[in-house]
Protein backbone atom coordinates (compact mmCIF):
# COMPACT_ATOMS: atom_id res chain seq x y z
CA UNK A 1 0.00 0.00 0.00
CA UNK A 2 3.05 2.47 0.78
CA UNK A 3 4.46 1.88 -2.71
CA UNK A 4 0.92 3.38 -4.02
CA UNK A 5 1.88 6.84 -2.17
CA UNK A 6 4.34 8.39 -4.71
CA UNK A 7 1.69 7.68 -7.38
CA UNK A 8 -1.48 8.93 -5.28
CA UNK A 9 0.75 12.49 -4.52
CA UNK A 10 1.71 12.44 -8.28
CA UNK A 11 -2.00 12.59 -8.75
CA UNK A 12 -1.88 15.22 -6.06
CA UNK A 13 0.59 16.78 -7.65
CA UNK A 14 -1.26 16.99 -11.04
CA UNK A 15 -4.90 18.12 -9.82
CA UNK A 16 -2.97 21.23 -8.30
CA UNK A 17 -1.30 22.07 -11.36
CA UNK A 18 -4.75 22.08 -12.94
CA UNK A 19 -6.41 24.33 -10.43
CA UNK A 20 -2.95 26.81 -10.81
CA UNK A 21 -3.60 30.24 -13.05
CA UNK A 22 -2.61 29.71 -16.40
CA UNK A 23 -0.66 32.88 -17.39
CA UNK A 24 -2.17 35.51 -19.66
CA UNK A 25 -2.41 34.66 -23.60
CA UNK A 26 0.69 35.81 -25.32
CA UNK A 27 1.17 38.85 -27.22
CA UNK A 28 1.85 38.77 -30.70
CA UNK A 29 5.62 39.98 -30.88
CA UNK A 30 6.91 43.14 -31.80
CA UNK A 31 10.26 44.94 -32.58
CA UNK A 32 11.13 48.42 -31.75
CA UNK A 33 10.43 50.20 -34.53
CA UNK A 34 11.46 54.31 -33.46
CA UNK A 35 13.35 54.85 -36.56
CA UNK A 36 10.17 54.46 -38.85
CA UNK A 37 9.35 57.61 -40.04
CA UNK A 38 7.14 57.86 -43.45
CA UNK A 39 4.17 55.31 -43.32
CA UNK A 40 1.41 53.57 -45.70
CA UNK A 41 -2.08 52.59 -44.83
CA UNK A 42 -3.60 50.24 -46.90
CA UNK A 43 -6.72 48.80 -46.30
CA UNK A 44 -6.77 45.26 -47.00
CA UNK A 45 -7.97 41.71 -46.40
CA UNK A 46 -10.38 40.96 -48.67
CA UNK A 47 -14.83 41.71 -47.83
CA UNK A 48 -15.82 42.13 -44.46
CA UNK A 49 -18.91 39.71 -42.79
CA UNK A 50 -21.58 41.72 -41.25
CA UNK A 51 -23.00 39.77 -38.41
CA UNK A 52 -25.75 40.03 -35.24
CA UNK A 53 -24.70 37.92 -32.44
CA UNK A 54 -27.15 37.52 -29.83
CA UNK A 55 -25.72 34.58 -27.68
CA UNK A 56 -29.23 33.65 -27.29
CA UNK A 57 -30.00 30.62 -24.87
CA UNK A 58 -33.16 30.02 -26.75
CA UNK A 59 -35.15 27.68 -28.16
CA UNK A 60 -32.04 25.13 -26.59
CA UNK A 61 -33.20 25.72 -23.18
CA UNK A 62 -36.93 24.62 -23.56
CA UNK A 63 -35.87 21.83 -25.76
CA UNK A 64 -33.89 20.76 -22.80
CA UNK A 65 -36.74 21.05 -20.20
CA UNK A 66 -39.22 19.16 -22.81
CA UNK A 67 -36.19 16.21 -23.10
CA UNK A 68 -36.11 16.22 -19.39
CA UNK A 69 -40.39 14.93 -19.52
CA UNK A 70 -39.00 11.97 -21.87
CA UNK A 71 -38.76 8.76 -18.97
CA UNK A 72 -36.25 6.63 -21.14
CA UNK A 73 -32.49 7.41 -20.76
CA UNK A 74 -32.27 6.23 -24.42
CA UNK A 75 -34.39 8.55 -26.19
CA UNK A 76 -33.25 11.78 -24.00
CA UNK A 77 -29.64 10.83 -25.16
CA UNK A 78 -30.63 10.30 -28.75
CA UNK A 79 -32.78 13.51 -29.08
CA UNK A 80 -30.43 16.05 -27.55
CA UNK A 81 -27.87 16.00 -30.69
CA UNK A 82 -31.37 17.10 -32.84
CA UNK A 83 -32.15 19.37 -30.01
CA UNK A 84 -28.82 20.92 -30.38
CA UNK A 85 -29.17 20.86 -34.13
CA UNK A 86 -32.75 22.76 -33.92
CA UNK A 87 -31.72 25.46 -31.65
CA UNK A 88 -28.71 26.00 -33.71
CA UNK A 89 -30.76 26.04 -36.93
CA UNK A 90 -33.26 28.41 -35.45
CA UNK A 91 -31.00 31.06 -34.14
CA UNK A 92 -28.92 30.69 -37.35
CA UNK A 93 -32.13 31.97 -39.52
CA UNK A 94 -32.81 34.58 -37.33
CA UNK A 95 -29.33 36.08 -37.21
CA UNK A 96 -28.37 35.62 -41.22
CA UNK A 97 -31.87 37.44 -41.77
CA UNK A 98 -31.02 40.44 -39.15
CA UNK A 99 -27.79 40.74 -40.68
CA UNK A 100 -28.74 40.75 -44.47
CA UNK A 101 -31.25 43.60 -44.14
CA UNK A 102 -28.15 45.26 -41.53
CA UNK A 103 -25.83 44.65 -44.78
CA UNK A 104 -28.46 46.13 -47.54
CA UNK A 105 -28.38 49.32 -45.24
CA UNK A 106 -24.55 49.66 -45.02
CA UNK A 107 -24.25 48.90 -48.60
CA UNK A 108 -21.48 51.56 -49.75
CA UNK A 109 -19.95 52.05 -46.73
CA UNK A 110 -16.45 49.82 -46.80
CA UNK A 111 -15.20 49.12 -42.93
CA UNK A 112 -11.50 48.25 -44.34
CA UNK A 113 -11.30 51.87 -45.90
CA UNK A 114 -13.06 53.26 -42.52
CA UNK A 115 -10.49 51.81 -40.30
CA UNK A 116 -7.67 52.16 -42.32
CA UNK A 117 -8.71 56.53 -42.11
CA UNK A 118 -8.49 55.74 -38.50
CA UNK A 119 -5.46 54.60 -38.07
CA UNK A 120 -3.76 57.30 -40.12
CA UNK A 121 -4.84 59.84 -38.68
CA UNK A 122 -4.30 58.51 -35.28
CA UNK A 123 -0.81 57.86 -36.14
CA UNK A 124 -0.47 61.59 -37.57
CA UNK A 125 -1.56 63.12 -34.28
CA UNK A 126 1.49 61.87 -32.50
CA UNK A 127 4.24 64.16 -34.58
CA UNK A 128 6.45 60.94 -34.69
CA UNK A 129 5.97 60.42 -38.36
CA UNK A 130 7.25 62.80 -41.18
CA UNK A 131 4.82 61.39 -43.24
CA UNK A 132 1.16 59.36 -43.11
CA UNK A 133 -0.28 58.31 -46.11
CA UNK A 134 -2.76 56.02 -47.01
CA UNK A 135 -3.59 54.33 -50.61
CA UNK A 136 -6.89 52.65 -50.94
CA UNK A 137 -5.27 50.11 -53.64
CA UNK A 138 -2.11 47.67 -52.95
CA UNK A 139 1.23 50.36 -53.77
CA UNK A 140 3.22 49.53 -56.75
CA UNK A 141 6.60 48.67 -56.36
CA UNK A 142 7.56 52.29 -56.84
CA UNK A 143 5.12 53.26 -54.24
CA UNK A 144 6.61 50.78 -51.25
CA UNK A 145 9.79 52.01 -51.92
CA UNK A 146 9.26 55.57 -50.62
CA UNK A 147 7.55 53.67 -47.43
CA UNK A 148 9.90 53.14 -44.67
CA UNK A 149 6.85 50.63 -43.33
CA UNK A 150 3.48 49.20 -44.44
CA UNK A 151 0.81 48.97 -42.58
CA UNK A 152 -1.91 46.23 -43.41
CA UNK A 153 -5.77 46.69 -42.16
CA UNK A 154 -8.07 44.22 -42.33
CA UNK A 155 -11.81 44.12 -40.79
CA UNK A 156 -12.52 40.17 -41.47
CA UNK A 157 -15.81 40.64 -39.20
CA UNK A 158 -17.95 43.66 -38.14
CA UNK A 159 -21.65 43.88 -36.61
CA UNK A 160 -23.88 43.77 -33.50
CA UNK A 161 -23.23 41.30 -30.59
CA UNK A 162 -25.25 41.45 -27.51
CA UNK A 163 -22.58 42.58 -24.34
CA UNK A 164 -25.36 42.21 -21.52
CA UNK A 165 -27.51 39.78 -20.03
CA UNK A 166 -31.40 40.29 -20.23
CA UNK A 167 -30.82 43.77 -22.28
CA UNK A 168 -33.40 42.61 -24.79
CA UNK A 169 -33.30 44.49 -28.12
CA UNK A 170 -30.17 45.95 -26.97
CA UNK A 171 -26.97 45.38 -28.94
CA UNK A 172 -23.49 47.10 -29.40
CA UNK A 173 -21.97 47.74 -32.38
CA UNK A 174 -18.57 45.57 -32.92
CA UNK A 175 -15.77 45.38 -35.67
CA UNK A 176 -12.97 42.82 -34.85
CA UNK A 177 -9.82 44.40 -36.80
CA UNK A 178 -6.05 42.96 -37.95
CA UNK A 179 -3.02 45.24 -38.33
CA UNK A 180 0.12 44.52 -39.76
CA UNK A 181 3.36 46.57 -40.42
CA UNK A 182 5.80 45.60 -42.66
CA UNK A 183 8.97 46.75 -43.44
CA UNK A 184 9.00 47.28 -47.60
CA UNK A 185 11.48 45.47 -49.70
CA UNK A 186 12.43 42.82 -46.98
CA UNK A 187 8.94 41.51 -46.05
CA UNK A 188 10.11 41.95 -42.34
CA UNK A 189 7.23 42.21 -39.94
CA UNK A 190 7.63 45.03 -37.69
CA UNK A 191 3.96 44.83 -35.46
CA UNK A 192 1.39 42.37 -35.77
CA UNK A 193 -1.58 42.62 -33.74
CA UNK A 194 -5.42 41.78 -33.75
CA UNK A 195 -8.57 43.37 -31.39
CA UNK A 196 -11.94 42.90 -30.74
CA UNK A 197 -12.95 46.31 -30.46
CA UNK A 198 -16.74 46.63 -29.25
CA UNK A 199 -18.79 50.35 -28.73
CA UNK A 200 -18.87 51.52 -25.33
CA UNK A 201 -22.66 51.87 -25.93
CA UNK A 202 -25.72 49.61 -26.62
CA UNK A 203 -28.33 50.71 -29.41
CA UNK A 204 -32.01 49.05 -30.15
CA UNK A 205 -31.45 46.91 -32.72
CA UNK A 206 -34.61 47.60 -34.40
CA UNK A 207 -33.92 51.22 -35.02
CA UNK A 208 -30.57 49.92 -36.04
CA UNK A 209 -32.20 47.82 -38.64
CA UNK A 210 -35.19 50.49 -39.43
CA UNK A 211 -33.45 53.38 -39.60
CA UNK A 212 -30.50 53.56 -42.24
CA UNK A 213 -28.88 56.93 -40.92
CA UNK A 214 -28.90 55.87 -37.80
CA UNK A 215 -27.16 52.55 -38.68
CA UNK A 216 -24.41 53.78 -40.95
CA UNK A 217 -23.37 56.35 -37.86
CA UNK A 218 -23.34 54.15 -35.11
CA UNK A 219 -21.02 51.68 -37.34
CA UNK A 220 -18.49 54.56 -38.67
CA UNK A 221 -18.06 55.28 -34.74
CA UNK A 222 -17.30 51.76 -34.26
CA UNK A 223 -15.27 51.64 -36.89
CA UNK A 224 -13.04 54.76 -36.43
CA UNK A 225 -13.03 53.41 -32.30
CA UNK A 226 -11.34 49.87 -34.54
CA UNK A 227 -8.67 52.14 -36.21
CA UNK A 228 -7.96 54.67 -33.60
CA UNK A 229 -7.53 51.36 -30.99
CA UNK A 230 -5.41 49.27 -33.66
CA UNK A 231 -3.21 52.84 -33.76
CA UNK A 232 -2.50 52.81 -30.28
CA UNK A 233 -1.69 49.33 -29.75
CA UNK A 234 0.81 49.97 -32.50
CA UNK A 235 2.07 53.11 -30.88
CA UNK A 236 2.26 51.78 -27.82
CA UNK A 237 4.79 48.73 -29.37
CA UNK A 238 7.27 51.15 -31.02
CA UNK A 239 9.77 51.28 -28.03
CA UNK A 240 8.61 47.59 -27.32
CA UNK A 241 11.21 46.26 -24.62
CA UNK A 242 13.22 49.23 -24.71
CA UNK B 1 -4.36 -1.18 10.66
CA UNK B 2 -1.23 1.25 10.45
CA UNK B 3 -1.37 0.59 6.59
CA UNK B 4 -4.92 1.84 6.63
CA UNK B 5 -3.09 5.63 7.67
CA UNK B 6 -0.98 7.09 4.62
CA UNK B 7 -4.57 5.73 2.57
CA UNK B 8 -6.23 7.83 5.23
CA UNK B 9 -4.39 10.92 4.98
CA UNK B 10 -4.40 11.15 1.12
CA UNK B 11 -8.10 10.30 1.12
CA UNK B 12 -8.37 13.35 3.14
CA UNK B 13 -6.01 15.55 1.21
CA UNK B 14 -7.55 14.86 -1.97
CA UNK B 15 -11.08 15.58 -0.68
CA UNK B 16 -9.57 19.05 0.61
CA UNK B 17 -8.54 19.55 -2.79
CA UNK B 18 -12.00 18.80 -4.59
CA UNK B 19 -13.56 20.80 -1.73
CA UNK B 20 -11.70 24.00 -2.22
CA UNK B 21 -12.76 23.71 -6.13
CA UNK B 22 -10.57 23.44 -8.85
CA UNK B 23 -13.96 24.87 -11.13
CA UNK B 24 -15.49 28.29 -11.68
CA UNK B 25 -15.03 30.69 -8.13
CA UNK B 26 -16.76 33.39 -7.63
CA UNK B 27 -14.83 35.18 -5.75
CA UNK B 28 -10.99 36.93 -5.62
CA UNK B 29 -10.02 37.34 -9.77
CA UNK B 30 -6.71 38.39 -9.57
CA UNK B 31 -6.82 40.87 -11.87
CA UNK B 32 -3.16 42.19 -13.01
CA UNK B 33 -1.14 44.70 -15.00
CA UNK B 34 2.05 43.15 -15.29
CA UNK B 35 5.05 45.44 -15.05
CA UNK B 36 6.92 43.11 -17.66
CA UNK B 37 4.21 44.32 -20.22
CA UNK B 38 4.60 48.23 -20.02
CA UNK B 39 6.65 50.10 -22.44
CA UNK B 40 7.73 53.57 -23.08
CA UNK B 41 4.93 55.63 -24.98
CA UNK B 42 4.07 58.60 -26.52
CA UNK B 43 3.74 60.02 -22.64
CA UNK B 44 7.68 59.84 -22.89
CA UNK B 45 7.53 62.49 -25.02
CA UNK B 46 6.64 64.85 -22.76
CA UNK B 47 9.92 66.26 -20.75
CA UNK B 48 10.17 64.51 -17.48
CA UNK B 49 7.80 65.52 -14.50
CA UNK B 50 7.12 65.19 -10.71
CA UNK B 51 3.84 63.57 -10.75
CA UNK B 52 1.80 63.45 -7.58
CA UNK B 53 -1.04 60.57 -8.11
CA UNK B 54 -3.56 60.81 -5.90
CA UNK B 55 -5.46 57.72 -4.46
CA UNK B 56 -7.64 56.71 -7.20
CA UNK B 57 -11.52 57.52 -6.74
CA UNK B 58 -13.96 54.75 -7.09
CA UNK B 59 -17.23 55.97 -8.28
CA UNK B 60 -18.56 53.06 -9.78
CA UNK B 61 -22.19 52.57 -9.34
CA UNK B 62 -22.17 48.86 -7.85
CA UNK B 63 -18.51 49.06 -5.30
CA UNK B 64 -18.83 45.65 -4.00
CA UNK B 65 -18.57 43.47 -7.09
CA UNK B 66 -17.44 43.75 -10.71
CA UNK B 67 -20.31 41.20 -12.07
CA UNK B 68 -22.51 38.31 -11.01
CA UNK B 69 -22.58 34.48 -11.99
CA UNK B 70 -24.51 31.64 -10.94
CA UNK B 71 -26.19 33.72 -7.89
CA UNK B 72 -22.71 34.10 -6.84
CA UNK B 73 -20.81 38.18 -7.04
CA UNK B 74 -17.80 38.21 -8.94
CA UNK B 75 -15.26 40.11 -6.88
CA UNK B 76 -11.54 41.45 -7.47
CA UNK B 77 -8.85 39.99 -4.82
CA UNK B 78 -7.25 43.69 -4.43
CA UNK B 79 -9.34 46.80 -4.38
CA UNK B 80 -10.32 47.53 -8.20
CA UNK B 81 -8.83 51.39 -7.02
CA UNK B 82 -5.36 49.63 -6.06
CA UNK B 83 -5.04 47.82 -9.25
CA UNK B 84 -5.77 50.99 -11.12
CA UNK B 85 -3.31 53.23 -9.13
CA UNK B 86 -0.61 50.59 -9.47
CA UNK B 87 -1.04 50.21 -13.41
CA UNK B 88 -1.32 54.28 -13.46
CA UNK B 89 2.05 53.88 -11.18
CA UNK B 90 3.96 51.97 -13.37
CA UNK B 91 2.96 53.84 -16.69
CA UNK B 92 4.02 57.12 -15.35
CA UNK B 93 7.12 56.14 -14.35
CA UNK B 94 8.02 53.84 -17.40
CA UNK B 95 7.14 56.88 -19.42
CA UNK B 96 10.12 59.18 -17.35
CA UNK B 97 8.27 60.85 -15.13
CA UNK B 98 8.98 60.56 -11.22
CA UNK B 99 6.21 59.65 -9.03
CA UNK B 100 6.49 62.28 -5.92
CA UNK B 101 4.05 64.09 -3.48
CA UNK B 102 6.61 67.10 -3.04
CA UNK B 103 7.88 69.87 -5.48
CA UNK B 104 5.04 68.47 -7.75
CA UNK B 105 4.30 69.33 -11.49
CA UNK B 106 1.28 68.37 -12.02
CA UNK B 107 -1.58 66.66 -10.05
CA UNK B 108 -2.99 63.33 -11.76
CA UNK B 109 -6.68 62.27 -10.25
CA UNK B 110 -7.92 59.05 -11.51
CA UNK B 111 -11.52 57.78 -11.02
CA UNK B 112 -12.64 54.28 -11.92
CA UNK B 113 -16.18 55.05 -13.28
CA UNK B 114 -16.90 51.40 -14.56
CA UNK B 115 -15.01 47.91 -14.07
CA UNK B 116 -17.33 45.57 -14.92
CA UNK B 117 -17.72 41.81 -16.09
CA UNK B 118 -20.57 40.66 -17.72
CA UNK B 119 -21.38 37.10 -18.74
CA UNK B 120 -23.53 36.21 -21.45
CA UNK B 121 -25.43 33.18 -21.00
CA UNK B 122 -25.29 31.28 -24.33
CA UNK B 123 -27.14 27.75 -24.99
CA UNK B 124 -23.31 25.76 -25.95
CA UNK B 125 -20.86 28.44 -25.23
CA UNK B 126 -20.24 31.70 -22.96
CA UNK B 127 -19.40 34.92 -24.10
CA UNK B 128 -17.22 37.39 -21.43
CA UNK B 129 -17.46 41.31 -21.89
CA UNK B 130 -14.96 43.12 -19.57
CA UNK B 131 -14.91 46.78 -19.27
CA UNK B 132 -13.45 49.49 -17.24
CA UNK B 133 -13.84 52.72 -17.36
CA UNK B 134 -11.41 55.28 -16.31
CA UNK B 135 -11.23 59.35 -15.87
CA UNK B 136 -8.13 60.92 -15.37
CA UNK B 137 -7.74 64.51 -14.20
CA UNK B 138 -4.79 66.77 -14.80
CA UNK B 139 -4.90 69.76 -12.24
CA UNK B 140 -2.15 72.21 -11.36
CA UNK B 141 -0.69 71.82 -7.85
CA UNK B 142 -0.53 75.68 -7.41
CA UNK B 143 -3.87 76.66 -8.49
CA UNK B 144 -5.71 73.74 -8.62
CA UNK B 145 -7.30 74.46 -12.01
CA UNK B 146 -7.80 71.43 -14.12
CA UNK B 147 -5.38 71.14 -17.02
CA UNK B 148 -6.93 68.02 -18.87
CA UNK B 149 -9.86 65.73 -18.43
CA UNK B 150 -10.09 62.64 -20.61
CA UNK B 151 -11.60 59.19 -19.73
CA UNK B 152 -10.31 56.15 -21.42
CA UNK B 153 -12.36 53.12 -21.75
CA UNK B 154 -11.43 49.73 -22.68
CA UNK B 155 -13.16 46.61 -23.48
CA UNK B 156 -12.57 42.98 -24.00
CA UNK B 157 -15.08 40.57 -25.27
CA UNK B 158 -14.40 36.68 -25.67
CA UNK B 159 -16.37 33.59 -26.23
CA UNK B 160 -15.44 30.77 -24.41
CA UNK B 161 -17.21 26.83 -24.60
CA UNK B 162 -16.74 26.32 -20.47
CA UNK B 163 -16.77 28.82 -17.87
CA UNK B 164 -13.87 29.30 -15.62
CA UNK B 165 -12.39 31.64 -13.89
CA UNK B 166 -8.50 32.26 -15.48
CA UNK B 167 -10.96 33.27 -18.74
CA UNK B 168 -12.76 35.85 -16.64
CA UNK B 169 -9.48 37.30 -15.30
CA UNK B 170 -8.13 37.36 -18.56
CA UNK B 171 -10.75 39.45 -20.29
CA UNK B 172 -10.17 41.93 -17.22
CA UNK B 173 -6.42 42.25 -17.97
CA UNK B 174 -6.94 42.60 -21.38
CA UNK B 175 -9.52 45.58 -20.70
CA UNK B 176 -7.13 47.30 -18.51
CA UNK B 177 -4.41 46.95 -20.57
CA UNK B 178 -6.50 48.45 -23.47
CA UNK B 179 -7.72 51.20 -20.75
CA UNK B 180 -3.82 52.06 -20.24
CA UNK B 181 -2.53 51.64 -23.36
CA UNK B 182 -4.94 54.29 -24.35
CA UNK B 183 -3.93 56.25 -21.72
CA UNK B 184 0.12 55.95 -21.93
CA UNK B 185 -0.88 57.03 -26.28
CA UNK B 186 -2.80 59.55 -25.65
CA UNK B 187 -1.14 62.72 -27.69
CA UNK B 188 -3.54 65.60 -25.68
CA UNK B 189 -2.37 64.22 -22.46
CA UNK B 190 1.14 64.43 -23.83
CA UNK B 191 0.76 67.88 -24.93
CA UNK B 192 -0.79 68.61 -21.87
CA UNK B 193 2.51 67.39 -19.84
CA UNK B 194 4.77 69.44 -22.70
CA UNK B 195 3.29 72.15 -21.70
CA UNK B 196 3.60 72.25 -18.24
CA UNK B 197 5.35 75.15 -16.42
CA UNK B 198 8.01 74.10 -13.79
CA UNK B 199 10.56 75.64 -11.34
CA UNK B 200 13.11 74.85 -13.59
CA UNK B 201 11.34 75.22 -16.67
CA UNK B 202 9.52 78.95 -15.65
Amino acid sequence: MVRAIPAVLALVALSLAGCASSPPSPRPAARPFDDVRRVMVVPSGGESTFAVVEYSAEPGRTFDEILKWIPWQPYQAALRPAAQLVHRGINWALEADRAATATSRLQGLSPRSVVAESVARTLDATGWFEEVQIVEREPSAEERRRADAIVRVAVPTWGLVRVRDGDAGLLSGFADVRGQMAMPGTGVVLWEESQDVTSPEQIPVDTFLRDRDFARQEMIVVLERAGQRLANELLYSRSAGR
Amino acid sequence: MSQRRPVRLVALVLSLLFASGCGVKTAGLDVRYPEVGVNRSLLASAPPRRVEILPVADRRADTKRIGIRAGGDIVTSSPVTDIVGEALVLEVKKNGHTVAAERRDVVLAGAVEEFRLDVIGGYSSTQYVGRVVLAVTLADPHSGETLLLRRYVGISRRVVEKDSDNGWRDVMDVALARTMHDFATDPELASAMSRLLTAFNP
